[in-house]
């Protein structure tokens, strides 16, 4: 098991003590004798002392108390002592050459006696070595000092134990890092939870070899999360991999870890809130080989703040409306004249303070904390009566694709709520039109394909959006229940980029073929790039070309033209 | 000059004395000395004429503390006897305790000029 008391202990600075002892001789005695060990301050009477107690916030490990004094005796300085919870926390050995103020004294909180004249130095400092110790062993045992599992600091006792690193040590300037292992979820399950736990102790045990000679200390947080404060000016690059090196026990074991630094934290900052920031550095080189080192930098905690913001208005924006849902038309490419085909519904939110934020600022958010559940129902809604109400105002109807979030096939009452909508709306099965993301199908997909079958027997046409972004698999593909294939942006980019070519788009068109289902390709710019897609088969552009997302009231110029004429705005 | 041998003579416990310096005899010395320097009698004196028995219990315990810390016995011995009759605020003639007390101080500062 990795740790011994004395990382716990020993602080690079000496501990403090406080001797109240009006005798100025007695008092150098003491200091003469615990010098070596300890760092003392001096009081001169009870009124002294409590000042510099108070002066001292949770610094001083031990008192030394000298009971007759002038003025304001020990006794009195234990009373006011006891009575104030953090100074009751400190730990008293009374001075004293009489026997029957020892009971007083211990009733008063005192924990031990030195007589006068005083013992053998040897009897004095293992009396207060004892207990400095005891007094620590007690606070920390309340803190549940220990991971069990490795051995290191749990994160409370860790906290406070920097916080008191700092204090004695005010001018050093300090590193917050935060350390985990890759997919460590996955070595549990590929070697056992056993293997797991000893991979962990482990490399607690390589990160306390590595940093205490730096002067750091670490602890564990969650499953597989270290903290370490250590003196800044590290080669953060050398401790990682001693680290590594010294956590994998032989080369099939592969370890793999990431690290987030807060470089000279700033000491303004609640402890905890410094590894937090460490931690999202640490976060940022999620999936990156090359790069497993990341220094925290203001930028990264505005970046979540301005998240954080935005979840919070969520519910506001909902009862507001401020989400506004817009348009983008596709386009059937395959007559000579493009044809107006179908609408895609994306939402758009105008804060009121913030602006336009754009989708991709708040999408990938929302759907990690689930909000998207409920702005989809919202864009749904919207984009149902939209369709009803261009039906009414023009005569025909414009069929609008609408995004299904991998979390709305988790919902138990989707179909029945995209029923009522329908019904509602007076909407057919081809009118609204579901885009489910290719990721969707894949991973623990069995409940994702049963929705999405259900959704199909029901009426509803599906589009897998961003085809050829996730990892199925073409076996898979020729059994999934799908209606059309979106083209993943990237690869239209990627075709029409310099140097690239189309072969990848003639692949996926002929795998649309195979399955049967027409081709929506995304993202189209130029005529240029329609033209080709056309050449090599696309049956339906939606891009740039043709319109970006309009309001509903600008997108009406496209159904009242019906087809799409050279004059179209771009 | 005050030396550990003088002091041995006088009847001080050099040996336990020097333990609680850590064996640091210069240090012994300079404490012994300033024992010598600091201690006045006169406010013990005044105290006892004004038969102000609490007081004179503080300065004594005082001085007692000090003189068993650097085992000065002969001072020690005294003042300890002077205190354990203060403390129960004893009415006593002081003036025997006081005389030896004065001339074993008398006897330390010849010995530290």
């Amino acid at each position: 098991m990795a740790g011994t008391n004395d990382a716990l202990f020993s602080l690079r600075g000496k501990r403090l003590i406080l001797i109240a002892e009006d005798e100025e001789i007695n008092r150098a005695l003491l200091e003469n004798i615990l010098e070596p060990e300890y760092e003392t301050i001096a009081a001169e009477n009870g009124q002294q002392a409590m000042e510099k107690l108070i002066a001292n916030p949770g610094l001083v490990s031990l008192v030394l108390l000298d009971l007759n004094m002038p003025g304001m005796g020990g006794l009195e300085v234990l009373r006011r002592m006891r009575e104030d919870p953090d100074l009751s926390q400190v730990p008293v050995i009374v001075l004293t050459a009489e026997s029957d103020s020892e009971v007083q004294s211990l009733n008063l909180g005192a924990v031990d006696f030195i007589p006068k004249p005083y013992p053998q130095p040897d009897v004095i400092l293992a009396r207060v070595r004892r207990t400095i110790e005891l007094s620590e062993s007690r606070k920390i045992i309340s803190f549940t000092e220990r991971d069990p599992l490795t051995g290191l600091l749990n994160p409370d006792y860790f906290y406070r134990y920097a916080e008191r690193y700092d204090q004695l040590h005010p001018d050093e300037e300090m590193d917050a890092i935060v350390l985990d292992i890759y997919h460590f979820h996955l070595l549990n399950e590929r070697f056992g939870r056993a293997r797991g736990d000893e991979i962990l102790q482990r490399t607690a045990d390589s990160i306390l070899s590595a940093v205490r000679p730096l002067g750091g200390f670490a602890a564990r947080r969650g499953g597989d999360t270290f903290l370490i404060y250590c003196p800044g000016g590290t080669d953060y690059g050398k401790l990682l991999q001693s680290i590594c090196r010294h956590s994998e026990q032989d080369a099939g074991e592969r370890l793999r870890m990431r690290m987030g630094v807060f470089q000279r934290a700033d000491k303004s900052v609640e402890m905890a809130h410094r590894f937090d920031r460490a931690k999202m550095a640490a976060d940022t080189v999620r999936g990156q080989v090359t790069n497993n080192i990341a220094m925290y930098d203001d930028r990264m905690r505005e970046r979540e703040l301005y998240a954080e913001r935005l979840i919070d208005d969520f519910p506001r924006a909902i009862a507001e409306n401020q989400f506004r849902v817009f348009y983008q038309p596709k386009y059937d490419i395959r007559p000579d004249q493009p044809k107006l085909s179908s609408a895609e519904a994306l939402v758009r939110w105008n804060h009121p303070e913030l602006g336009m934020v754009r989708p991709d600022q708040f999408i990938p958010l929302f759907e990690e904390n689930g909000l998207v559940e409920e702005l989809d129902r919202y864009v749904w809604r919207t984009a149902a009566r939209q369709i009803r109400s261009w039906r009414e105002k023009f005569g025909r109807t414009l069929p609008v694709s609408v995004n299904v979030s991998r979390i709305d096939l988790y919902d138990p009452k989707l179909t029945d709520r995209l029923n009522a909508l329908r019904e509602e709306n007076g909407l057919g099965p081809d009118d609204l039109l579901l885009e489910i993301t290719e990721s969707a199908y894949t991973g623990d997909s069995d409940h994702a394909l049963a929705v999405i079958h259900e959704l199909r027997e029901m009426g509803f046409r599906i589009e897998v959006d961003d085809f050829g972004s996730g990892y199925s698999s073409l076996n898979m593909i020729s059994t999934l229940p799908i209606d059309v294939l979106k083209l993943d942006m990237a690869f239209i980019r990627s075709a029409f980029r310099e140097g690239g070519d189309t072969r990848m788009l003639e692949i996926m068109i002929d795998i649309a073929r195979a399955l049967n289902v027409p081709v929506i390709a995304e993202g189209v710019e130029t005529e240029e790039q329609m033209k080709a897609l056309r050449a090599i088969g696309c049956d339906i552009v939606q891009g740039y070309y043709f319109s970006r997302p309009v309001p509903p009231e600008e997108f009406e110029a496209f159904i009242v033209q019906g087809e799409r004429g050279d004059e179209s705005e771009c | 000059m005050l030396t550990l041998q003088e002091l041995r003579d006088f009847g001080a416990d050099v040996d336990t004395g020097l333990t609680r310096c850590m064996n640091n005899e210069a240090f012994y010395l300079k404490m012994v000395r300033k024992m010598i320097d600091t201690t006045s009698l006169s406010e013990l004196k005044d105290a006892l004429v004004a038969r102000d028995l609490a007081k004179a219990f503080e300065l004594c315990h005082g001085m007692k503390g000090v003189a068993g810390n650097l085992s000065l016995t002969p001072v020690y011995l005294t003042v300890n006897e002077m205190t354990e009759l203060l403390r129960s605020r004893t009415d006593t003639d002081y003036g025997p305790y006081m005389e030896r007390l004065e001339t074993a101080l008398k006897q330390l500062k010849q010995l530290a000029e």
